[in-house]
């Protein structure tokens, strides 16, 4: 993806571990805002 | 083998593939019935045995599905080429047949690996789920024991046959291994490349988005898009969908440098 994003012309990086060292770092996160969320079907 | 630990082996072969894992449990039960017609195995000794183990799996499948939200179906679609649309399919399509699908799901591969989380993530009831589970898990039993109760005598000409093509089954099994081999190393080779992409620590990130944010974007580029209520990305982030990358590159800035992250 990085790559693919590189050979379009965009200056990319990859964070080493991904969100999970993210949060294990306690670097700060945020909800998805609601109208982020894809809403799929329930039986309730 | 089949007369010491039949019951125990049906057992826990149907309930490995209830909770997931790649088992034969139709050949299980084809065998069992073999067993059934030869009096080495108690026919309802048997069905008791294998419904105990797929509901108790199912069950614990559609608890995980229930707790942990559509995750599991994430997850279990990561393997598919298309995540997103995988997510999404399987939902609708549930959705639309979900109490019929409950009911066949069991002959379908990949779909019976699938229908107990759905049904917990789709906040199904308990009750109705055991109901339309136990019908699923009857057929399916009965179904595949009466294949090999009525054909016992057919499976012991098989298995005689399989002797004799032990030998034929190594070359294949080791020619296979071979194959495989090559292609993890071509797939290995053709990769590589992507390593020149630079990798960068947290802590090297956040140093500088405290010192220049305004030239960095980070960017969620995770398998499936965002279902649960609650869920988290890191602070400032876009999410950007890796299977429609042509459109949404369109809403990348070009003049900042862009940070992927996945889970």
């Amino acid at each position: 993806m990085a790559h693919l994003l590189r050979e379009k012309g965009f200056n990319t990086f990859v964070i080493v571990g991904g969100l999970a060292a993210w949060r294990k770092a306690g670097a700060p996160l945020e909800p998805v805002p609601k109208e982020d969320l894809v809403k799929l079907p329930t039986f309730s | 083998m089949m007369a010491r630990h039949g019951y125990a082996l049906t057992f826990a072969l149907l309930l490995a593939e209830a909770i997931g894992f790649p088992f034969p449990a139709a050949i299980a039960l084809v065998a069992a019935g073999a067993a059934v017609a030869s009096h080495t195995l108690w026919g309802p000794g048997v069905l008791l045995a294998a419904l105990i183990a797929l509901l108790l799996g199912d069950t614990a499948q559609f608890w995980l599905g229930r707790y942990s939200g559509w995750a599991l179906l994430g997850f279990l679609c990561r393997l598919s080429l298309n995540p997103e649309t995988c997510v999404l399919r399987s939902a609708e399509s549930f959705y639309k047949r979900g109490k019929v699908t409950l009911v066949i799901a069991k002959f379908i591969p990949g779909i019976n690996t699938m229908a107990a989380p759905l049904a917990g993530s789709m906040k199904m009831r308990y009750g109705q789920f055991l109901r339309l589970d136990f019908a699923g898990a009857l057929l399916y039993c009965v179904i595949y024991l009466l294949v090999g109760y009525v054909s016992r005598d057919f499976l012991a000409i098989t298995l005689s046959g399989f002797h004799a093509a032990r030998r034929a089954m190594e070359v294949v099994i080791i020619a296979a291994l071979v194959v495989y081999a090559i292609y993890r190393a071509v797939v290995f080779r053709k990769y590589r490349k992507y390593n020149v992409v630079p990798r960068v620590q947290v802590q090297e990130l956040s140093l500088r988005l405290s010192e220049d944010a305004g030239s960095v974007q980070i960017v969620d580029v995770r398998s499936h898009g965002y279902y649960d209520a609650g869920v988290e990305r890191i602070k400032g982030s876009i999410r950007i969908e890796p299977n429609n990358l042509e459109e949404e590159i369109k809403n990348l800035p070009k003049d900042k440098d862009l940070y992927l992250y996945c889970t």
